[in-house]
């Protein structure tokens, strides 16, 4: 009896968690400074806005769809800071009003998908290219900067031998995984992906459901913007580029599918750190600068598909 | 009384609200931009819509079978490298020219085959990046000036008062008007796009239309990124990206629809006529470039959220 | 066309109540209305013998009325207890979801039904059809309902879960509860019925007691003729095979080692519950799925049909089950559903011609009699019945040897239905082999030359038109032997 519930377990755990041991091996092989400390340390470190941006591509993607402008919603929370400091606002302030304002886009994507049953890709692909262009309004394009310490209280202070920021991350996962799996919004949220006849049946607003869905991803993007800004310290219009690909991509790997409403927050995690343990490996390594852009498009792009091979094969 | 039916027909299709868009949009744009209305003006609209119509024609077919290409835009900077690149290295210019359509037809096959394991929007999404990645590979980080006349000509040459641009981007646009409404492959494509399994069951090779929907697709952004080489008389990695999202507006302002099987050429044409036209109306009255995002995205959402309303209503007034 | 007209209907306390008519009869219209997820435009329901108005299932629910619904309502990817309590979560102090009642109380009421097999804790996905049907009941039963409409129950059920259920159905009746039943299984009317009532075409033919009436005029209210005149057969020689199976089996257990025949000018019916197996066998005639081992042989020929467009060149055609999903493409022409499959072979050069086209699909509009003004009008505009037609016109226009028809009267009026009969019985008189799937019992019997029964994934028996006896197929069906 034991046995079976250890190797259902065992089952339970994506394959994404193999392919990173292999992976932290074989570059641990190539690199003797791999397997330290530090260097673990600023993994977790480049990882984390990266991570918060993907619990809340988890969730979307139970709904059966995928946020496309949430990369777009990190660059313009850290714009969006950074700008009202400048107009005088202490820079707290301002970080919890780019959290207020990523929620609203959030909300505007889930009105859209929800009451205009629109494809979710394509509304947040619109969005994205809104967002995006008022974060180079407010910048003109270039990176904006305020002077603060508060950045470096986020970044560099710790506790328990890690950064603040990484604790943040950690509280952001505890919130999405109770929001997922001990509250009724969670259950709808599965229910939307899963079955959503059953959901208006059952007498569920499902559209209200929907809404909130994307203004919880928007608000995690929010927080995801936060910790972004106080990593680079300046207001970047395009430092969340690229990223809502690879939320998107590290939900998949984690085990979540695009359809039935099926997958987990906790899974996310490794799809994650697969692709930022990829990332670092190539500069750990050595590949130049120029040719990664490609190579980890194309890393994260076989890993999907791989992942989705192995899916299909074992379903048979 | 069948100029009547005729009309209820052309209101009840996509390209009439299309239509109506860009006549209202021209009467708005010659009351705020009075240069607008110059035949210079009008020539120039012609050809900044040419490179456009090329990309949006291909990328019609793909949403017909109900799939999206979000690479578009990548592919046509990646080939016109490419073709730049060997142009330097000193090949002919046809030689060149076929190289680039090829590498099209290879980013096309990759495209269609991942389609049919991942939704075609992420699989295309992620190629978007490896392909932009490549273009930048293959430009050393550089940006390369003066390509040979013979192949600048292509794009800047002129035939009497019409531009060369204009002339090939008019054959493509009846190359594809043909295939989509007088072949029987265009009719499977929209049969395809209309009912993917009854496609399948009725015996239509689901596969083999994926792919070469992304292949003619692809094939056409190539054929756009050398157009834009040719034009600019220069190679930059990035030039393709602002295309990407134009495209995507055009076709869907055109009133194809996103779950395949409705829509067509006519309406892209029109699409494309619209979002070239509400760019240059922005550069004319001196909006800022980086405002072009805000005003496209804002006109695909409102786009597609008229599609489903306006198919709503249909479906009420049958029901 | 209305789906209901004038139809009265009671319930008591503590009966069971069933439902019959053919598929579009309106039964389960009826039963979404009595639940709230439909609205009446005319007339009242009373409960308890006061006038209640339901707006959306909720209010229902509230009244103590609720559904085991055909399609499931389960949501896969969260536990069988979540399920059951979707909406009632109970809550902790800070207000989180208990997990650990609810798993509690599920289990509970899992055992009151015998199902202590079933871990609350797991998810949806994981059950078997059967189980995530108990769950269903589970979840009607956690509302301390005082009506359930049961809307066809057993389609997906072993035996010994029909029993099992039955059981239940009883239970249930002791305390009291009233009880919807929507079924047109025959055989189980007697053993948990009080009253039927039958509809047709939207409109009630009777109620009356369950040992009042026979089954032959049930079927004769259910269908609303003699049958014997609804079903037309003409003689026919049929001596030469043209579609043979060999111990055919798929990758997924659902079809094992079957072996048919069917002849040219003969139409052979595949009669089983849902789930025997005998879409399934047809797909991979068909090419939809490849077959793990056996032959399949045309005109004596070993084919391999590895897709449909295989399939078609080898001239075989499916009329498939679901017309919306698989048989028609409905936002486009009736003229471009007619052609779809035959259009390479009208245009072998690439280029095409609309009026061709028209002219094609107007000969069979007017030979079918499908009912449109224009062929060239979207499917999505045509009722089922003349959708059911355009379906047969597209195989029809592309001359398949042999034509598998897939449940091809589902949801259609009777009117439409004998047609499509007609039909059928010419295309064997002109030669074409048919073999025919189909859950409905008098169909079956009343069109095929032969049939085959189908159990579990199984040929469980064979029968000769001379040799047909309802009430043994039914057993047959039932229960995958003969009955004694």
């Amino acid at each position: 009896m034991k046995e079976t519930t250890f190797m259902t377990k065992m089952k339970k755990i994506p394959p994404v968690a193999y392919m990173l041991i292999i992976l932290v091996v074989v570059f641990s092989i190539l690199s003797p400074n791999y397997l330290t400390f530090s260097n673990l340390r600023n993994i977790l470190i480049q990882v984390t806005p990266l991570m918060i941006v993907a619990f809340g591509q988890t969730c979307i993607v139970l709904t059966q769809g995928t946020d496309l402008s949430l990369g777009a919603q990190v660059s313009f929370a850290t714009v969006f800071a950074v700008w009202l400091a400048t107009k005088g606002l202490p820079i707290q302030a301002g970080i919890l009003l780019a959290m207020v304002a990523t929620t609203v886009i959030g909300m505007v994507n889930g009105i859209v998908v929800a009451c205009g049953n629109v494809p979710p890709f394509i509304a947040t692909y619109g969005m994205q290219n809104i967002v995006n262009s008022i974060s180079l309004m407010l910048t003109a394009g270039a990176s904006i900067y305020f002077a603060s310490d508060f950045y470096r209280v986020i970044a560099e202070v710790n506790i328990i031998g890690l950064p603040i920021m990484i604790w943040i991350a950690v509280l952001t996962f505890i919130l999405v995984w109770l929001v997922l799996n001990k509250t009724k919004f969670g259950i709808c949220i599965h229910g939307i992906g899963g079955n959503r006849e059953a959901l208006e049946l059952a007498g569920i607003n499902v559209k209200l459901v929907h809404i909130r869905t994307y203004a919880f991803a928007g608000l995690v993007a929010g927080i995801a913007g936060a910790v972004a800004l106080c990593r680079v310290e300046s207001g970047q219009p395009t430092v969340g580029s690229g990223w809502e690909f690879q939320a998107v991509a590290a939900t998949l790997l984690g085990g979540s599918s695009l359809r039935e409403g099926k997958g987990n927050v906790t899974g996310t995690i490794f799809g994650v750190l697969l692709i930022q343990v990829i990332k670092n490996g190539l500069n750990v390594v050595g590949v130049a600068s120029i040719m990664q852009n490609a190579i980890i498009g194309s890393i994260v792009l076989a890993a999907i598909i791989i992942d989705a091979l192995v899916r299909a094969l074992a379903d048979k | 009384m069948n100029a009547k039916k005729i009309y209820e027909d052309f209101k009840s299709s996509n390209v009439f609200y299309s239509l109506m868009g860009l006549i209202g949009l021209i009467i708005l744009a010659s009351i705020i931009a009075p240069n607008f209305r110059s035949l210079n003006n009008f020539i120039t609209i012609l050809r900044q819509a040419s490179v456009l119509l090329v990309l949006s024609s291909g990328l019609t077919v793909v949403l017909l079978t109900g799939g999206m290409d979000l690479s578009v835009g990548a592919t046509a900077g990646f080939v016109g490298c490419i073709c730049a690149q060997c142009l330097k290295s000193g090949m002919p210019v046809l030689v060149c020219m076929l190289i680039g359509l090829l590498v099209g037809a290879v980013v096309g096959c990759v495209n269609g085959l991942l389609a049919g394991i991942l939704p075609s929007f992420i699989a295309t999404y992620g190629t978007n990046w490896v392909m932009s990645g490549l273009a930048v590979l293959v430009m050393q980080g550089a940006i390369i000036y003066d390509l040979p006349e013979g192949f600048t000509n292509i794009s800047v040459g002129y035939h009497g008062m019409i531009p060369n641009l204009v002339i090939i981007a008019t054959i493509v646009v009846i190359l594809f008007w043909v295939l989509l409404s007088k072949t029987t492959y265009g009719r499977r494509i929209y049969a395809y796009g209309s009912n993917p399994t009854a496609a399948v069951y009725a015996g239509i090779p689901a596969r083999k239309f994926m792919v070469s929907a992304f292949v003619l697709c692809s094939v056409c952004a190539g054929f756009a990124g050398m157009l834009m080489c040719a034009r600019l008389n220069a190679a930059d990695a990035a030039m393709g990206d602002s295309y990407g999202l134009q495209t995507v507006a055009a076709v869907v302002v055109g009133g194809t629809s996103m779950l395949g099987g409705e829509g067509g050429i006519l309406g892209t044409v029109i699409g494309a006529m619209i979002l070239t036209i509400i760019i240059n109306v922005m550069n004319l009255i001196g909006v800022s470039s980086y405002a072009q995002g805000f005003v496209i995205g804002i006109v695909i959402i409102a786009m597609v959220l008229f599609d489903t309303f306006n198919k709503k209503k249909q479906a009420r007034k049958v029901a | 066309m209305k789906a209901l007209d004038n139809v009265d209907f009671d319930l008591r306390e503590g009966e069971v109540h069933i439902l019959v008519g053919e598929n579009g009869a309106g039964k389960s219209t009826l039963a979404k209305v009595l639940l709230g997820a439909y609205k009446a435009e005319e007339g009242e329901i009373r409960f308890d013998g006061e006038v209640v108005k339901f707006n959306g299932t909720k209010d229902a629910i509230e009244k103590g009325i609720v559904a085991v619904y055909q399609e499931f309502t389960l949501i896969p990817y969260i536990t069988v207890a979540e399920n059951i309590f979707l909406t009632r979560e109970f809550k902790t102090k800070l207000g989180f979801v208990d997990h650990r009642r609810m798993e509690k109380e599920a289990g509970d009421l899992l055992k009151s039904l015998n199902c202590e097999y079933i871990n609350p804790n797991s998810f949806v996905r994981e059950l078997s059809v059967a189980e995530q049907q108990m769950v269903e009941i589970a979840k009607a039963l956690s509302f301390n309902p005082r009506v359930i409409v049961f809307d066809e129950p057993t389609a997906t059920l072993s035996e010994r879960e029909v029993n099992s259920l039955f059981e239940q159905i009883h239970r249930l009746k002791k305390e009291n509860i009233g009880i919807i039943y929507v079924s047109h299984r025959m055989q189980e009317f007697p053993l948990i019925g009080d009253r039927i009532t039958i509809l047709r075409d939207g409109v009630k033919i009777n109620t009356v007691g369950i040992n009042d009436c026979t089954n032959e005029e049930l079927v004769n209210m259910m269908v609303g003729r003699d049958v014997s005149q609804v079903y037309v057969r003409t003689e026919n020689d049929h001596s030469e095979i043209a579609l043979q199976t060999e111990n055919l089996c798929d990758y997924k257990g659902r079809v094992k080692n079957v072996s048919i025949t069917v002849r040219k000018g003969e139409i052979v019916g595949l009669a089983g519950l849902v789930g025997a197996g005998r879409t399934e066998t047809a797909e991979l005639i068909y090419g939809i799925n490849q077959a793990k081992s056996g032959k399949i042989m045309l005109h004596g020929k070993e084919i391999h049909p590895k897709t449909p467009v295989q399939a078609t060149k080898y001239g075989i055609g499916l009329v498939s089950e679901d017309r919306k999903k698989q048989g028609l493409a409905l936002s486009e022409s009736i003229a471009m559903n007619t052609v779809a499959v035959s259009l390479t072979k009208l245009f072998p050069h690439f280029f095409m011609s609309y009026k061709k086209v028209n002219e094609v699909a107007q000969t069979y509009k007017e030979s079918l009699r499908i009912a449109t003004t224009s062929v060239k009008k979207p499917c999505r505009d045509l009722s089922g019945g003349n959708q059911q037609k355009v379906v047969l016109a597209k195989w029809l226009s592309f001359d398949p040897d042999v034509l598998i028809f897939d449940e091809p009267t589902r949801g259609i009026d009777v009117g439409a239905k004998m047609e499509i009969y007609a039909l059928m019985d010419r295309l064997a008189s002109e030669g074409k082999a048919i073999l025919m799937i189909s859950s409905e019992l008098p169909e079956v019997i009343g069109m095929s030359d032969r049939i085959y029964i189908m159990h579990e994934g199984r040929i469980a028996g064979e029968v000769e038109r001379k040799e047909f006896d309802s009430e043994a197929i039914g057993a047959q069906m039932m229960l995958g032997e003969v009955a004694k």
